[in-house]
């Protein structure tokens, strides 16, 4: 009989052009968002293997022009002097710490296009060297992409809720309800029946659209890194678990033997509410909450720590040395320019000042991460958005071990100049200084992290399925 | 029985007009009598007025906290110890942007683009921190917003409340009552529309009854009433909007087979116009009119700034006219510094390449609005939000008008400073200024552009915003000509 059921419902599928049509949408919305991010991160990649040409090039160029200098070949005024340590290590030989896209980035173009993937570290303070922006559109920010990761949080629920909305209303409604059900079968097999052959078609179309985007996307599934392939399973576990957790909802939902149009206009404000409403509102909660205070407030307290450490420009030269003795010069002589060596003081003073300010923010992002954190089991949208940000790596988590990285090479960048200009040490070679290499998370680290809000989205549907299924038993057959 | 009344919009007499007030009345109290729309138009309401009263005391905190650093900045200026002018023009001052009045109602692109800009000697700074960088990945989705409101979901509320306006008649055989009754179908449309109207109405109103109290709560700030223009256009926009949208769905409603499809029909329109539309337009426009990524901006930026060969020509001409003019050998001699000369030189030549390099900038952004704009043809909310960010004082051309006026000050900053260094300093002798000078400097204001500027800007939004409301009362008065009782 199931059987039956099946290859009765293959052939009214077949006839049926609304899910073909349906079909070709998603098809079409899959190949353009992975096109979208394969472009977005290819653009990414080019620009980081610009910057590090030019970085390799002036480096080079910069050791060439000391060896010069110091076989007397070469005279350059004090100011552009490569061996001078406080022009090397602030303007002349600076570097960027570099936070490269994964091969899975193409999935999610995520917070990618907002936070910065690259840094120019200098000596300078660390507020100054974390400015950098990309350049994009702000409208186009505001509007956000058409990536894979939107057609996936989405339209691809809205192509579940189209095949099956009108799971039994439609036969209700045309009058076949009862006629089928006259026959040896259940109500359960019946809709277990509709709801297998629409699955079978959708996993196919799912295939064979994924090996497509992925091919699109160029990435080796043959490629020897494991921390691919579990990037990848992870991103199918989260598809299908939402996926499911639509297709529950829908059966759920027709469950109650409505008409078929009430029934889609009940999962499309659904569908409103977890995709659109309650983020929106999770984001509105958290940022009334926790309202982080403009930038401005960090402005405008650098300024003021600046104005006092100016005047106390050479008070806080001589409070630096009890701080850093080992620093101290043996001799003045030796020392460096004054201003040079007033300027790290006060830089070093500006940021012990505005740290608390800095601290302020700090806590109203982890706060509201927290609300969004909840907000993430109310609206599967947002967790699918999470997940899928995590697995790509263009999510906030990774972005911000980049950023407390970045700190630290920043702390060991100074580390490297700070003692030579201090001990006025002229510079021989500067590809010795410390280079930045972006440690990555381990997958399973991540998958860690994935795997609650897989496992919560599997309950979730399974326990809509059996609400479901138990209201099934009582659908009223006529009227 | 279709029949084919090509002018349905004759002369109306009373009794139509009574006609289709009893529609109206009919259709709104059969859905302020439907629980589910009741609970649905509280949610929509609800989250209105709340948007509203959350942008509003985002509004005061920040407006607050950038009205007293101006004011701060300003004061450390005029604070400053005697010094080089040139020295104070390196220390300078900070720009923050104010936020407009309206942005209550739309933020627009404020959380995208930065806030503060160092106004300095030598450079034009780009204005830095964009508040969306402080927040979460869940923006991403949207900020509920009283705009987001009143352009994404009232609009889906007007579909789930007329799609099944004819169809479903149909469906249940009362509309071949009704027409058998005699009832014009022009005042069946109308005393449809008005149907929903006045469900939208009971929505519309209170959100935005709490709009003027945030706006009027907001007047320490200035006048609101300089925002009432902007403020009742953007009210009219809105609702020309929900215009179409009701035409639109009433029209597919009058040409569906069943209510199932006019609905599955309905929102996939609402979807592709919501979702899809900004997002492939943005594409669209970025493909057209593409922007430097921001390394290599910055590349030919100081590549420019390096190439002094400009400078150098027109200081040999300045140097000549000094000479010439004060009677004297050598320009050391005059009675001026040239140093001012020169530092005002490289500042004219700076000018230029940074006027070349952000107008490019922000004229490809403003080339990409206008593909977006034309590209409204389809989609009818992107006019609608070009618009309303415009009104709202928050889209990309008032952002450019606020750099440009912080840029023209910090000029007039090197200016005067420059000019005292000419005309007071001599060269080889150390000249310090002080607070006279700083205060020659006026305070910095920004009046953002007025109205007639935005309809200039969005001349092409309105155009097109009117083609659809046209377009879309034809077809639906066509499709309602056209109904067919089964």
């Amino acid at each position: 009989m199931f059987a039956r059921i099946l290859r009765h419902e293959w052939r009214m599928l077949l006839a049926d052009p609304a899910p073909w049509v349906l079909l070709a949408v998603l098809a079409a919305s899959i190949g353009y968002g992975t096109l979208n991010g394969v472009r977005w991160t290819r653009f990414q990649e080019q620009t980081i293997e610009r910057a590090r040409a030019e970085e390799r090039e002036r480096l080079a160029q910069h050791d060439r022009d000391l060896q010069l200098i110091a076989a007397g070949e070469k005279k350059v005024a004090p100011a552009a002097d490569p061996g001078n340590a406080d022009s090397a290590g602030r303007r002349l030989a600076t570097r960027y710490a570099v936070l490269p896209p994964l091969p899975l980035a193409p999935l999610t173009v995520g917070q990618s296009d907002l936070l910065p993937y690259y840094f120019r570290i200098s000596t300078d303070s660390r507020e100054a060297a974390l400015a950098a922006t990309e350049i994009e559109n702000p409208h186009r920010l505001l509007s956000g992409r058409f990536d894979l990761a939107f057609v996936l949080i989405y339209v691809y629920p809205l192509f579940i809720l189209g095949l099956a909305y009108n799971l039994l209303s439609a036969e209700k409604e045309q009058g076949t309800l009862a006629l089928a059900l006259s026959q040896p079968v259940s109500v359960r097999t019946l809709v277990a029946g509709k709801v297998t052959l629409r699955l079978l078609v959708f996993l196919v179309a799912i295939v064979l659209l994924a090996g497509m985007s992925l091919a699109a996307a160029g990435i080796d599934l043959s490629a020897p890194e494991t921390s691919l392939r579990l990037g990848l399973w992870a991103a199918a576990a989260a598809v299908a678990v939402y996926g499911l957790f639509w297709l529950a909802l829908a059966v759920a939902v027709t469950a109650f033997g409505r008409p078929s149009a009430t029934n889609a206009a009940v999962l499309a404000a659904c569908w409103l509410l977890f995709t659109v409403v309650l983020p929106s509102a999770g984001n509105l909660v958290a940022n009334t909450l926790y309202p982080v205070p403009s930038r401005v407030a960090l402005v405008q307290g650098m300024r003021v720590a600046s104005d006092e450490a100016n005047t106390r420009g050479s008070q806080l030269l001589a409070k630096y040395y009890e701080d850093h003795p080992e620093l101290a010069p043996d001799s003045v002589e030796r020392a460096m320019t004054q201003a040079s060596l007033i300027r790290i003081a006060t830089t070093a003073d500006i940021e012990r000042q505005i740290q608390p300010v800095l601290d302020t923010f700090g806590r109203q992002r982890a706060s509201q991460r927290r609300v969004i954190a909840g907000f993430t089991w109310l609206s599967p949208a947002l967790l699918m958005q999470h997940m899928l940000g995590d697995i790509a790596g263009t999510g906030t988590h990774r972005h911000e071990r980049f950023v407390e990285q970045v700190a630290r090479f920043h702390e060991e960048w100074r580390a490297y100049f700070l003692p030579r200009v201090f001990g006025g040490v002229r510079l021989e070679r500067v590809t010795d200084a410390p280079q930045f290499a972006f440690e990555d998370e381990s997958a399973p680290a991540v998958l860690d992290r994935t795997l609650p809000g897989l496992v919560f989205l599997l309950m979730l549907g399974l326990g809509i399925s059996v609400a479901g299924g138990r209201a099934l038993s009582r659908y009223p057959i006529v009227g | 029985m279709p029949t084919s009344n090509g002018s349905i919009w004759n002369t109306c007499t009373t009794e139509d007009d009574i006609m289709i007030g009893r529609i109206a009345r009919k259709e709104f109290l059969e859905t302020v009598r439907d629980g589910r729309f009741r609970v649905l138009a509280a949610v929509v309401l609800v989250l209105g007025l709340g948007s509203m009263a959350a942008g509003w005391s985002r509004y005061q905190d920040v407006q607050g906290q950038h009205q007293e650093a101006q004011a701060a900045t300003r004061t450390q200026w005029l604070n400053q110890p005697a010094k080089n002018p040139h020295s104070a023009a390196h220390y300078g001052m900070y720009a923050f942007k104010p936020k407009s009045r309206l942005s209550i109602v739309d933020p627009g692109v404020d959380p995208y683009v930065g806030v503060s800009a160092w106004l300095e000697a030598h450079r034009q700074n780009e204005f830095a921190y964009r508040p969306a960088q402080d927040g979460t990945a869940a923006q991403r989705f949207g900020e509920l917003t009283a705009a987001e409101g009143m352009l994404v979901l009232l609009p889906l509320v007007i579909v789930l409340l007329s799609f099944g306006a004819f169809a479903a008649e149909r469906e249940q055989g009362t509309l071949r009552q009704l027409m058998s009754l005699g009832v014009a179908r022009k005042d069946l449309l109308m005393g449809k529309a008005l149907g929903v109207a006045g469900v939208v109405a009971a929505i519309v109103v209170p959100v935005t009854a709490a709009g003027v109290l945030a706006l009027a709560l907001t007047s320490e700030f200035g006048s609101p009433l300089r925002d009432a223009s902007r403020a009742g256009l953007l009210v009219v926009i809105y609702l020309a909007y929900h215009g179409i949208i009701t035409a639109v769905a009433l029209g597919v409603s009058a040409r569906a087979r069943s209510s199932r499809l006019a609905l599955v029909m309905l929102l996939a329109l609402w979807f592709g116009n919501t979702l899809m539309a900004p997002r492939l337009a943005a594409d669209l426009a970025a493909a057209w009119h593409p922007t430097p990524s921001a390394f290599e901006f910055q590349t030919a930026l100081e590549r420019e700034l390096a190439d002094q060969t400009e400078v150098r020509r027109s200081l040999e001409t300045r140097r000549q006219e000094i000479v010439k003019a004060h009677n004297v050998a050598t320009v050391e001699e005059a009675p001026v510094n040239f140093s001012g000369v020169s530092l005002q030189e490289g500042e004219e030549h700076a000018n230029q390449v940074f006027d070349r390099h952000y107008g490019r900038l922000f004229d490809a952004y403003e080339a990409q609005q206008r593909v977006v704009t034309l590209a409204g043809a389809a989609a009818p909310l992107l006019p609608v939000r070009g618009l309303s960010t415009s009104l709202a004082g928050t889209d990309i051309a008032h952002h450019r008008d606020f750099v440009r006026s912080a840029e023209e000050y910090r000029r007039r900053i090197q200016r005067v400073m420059n000019d005292d260094i000419y005309r007071n300093s001599r060269a080889g002798v150390v000249y310090t200024a002080g607070p006279e000078l700083w205060a020659k400097v006026p305070e910095f204001r920004y009046d953002p552009p007025g109205l007639g500027t935005v309809l200039a800007q969005q001349g092409w939004s309105l155009v097109v915003l009117a083609a659809w409301l046209v377009a879309a009362c034809v077809f639906a008065s066509r499709g309602v000509a056209r109904l067919a009782a089964e």
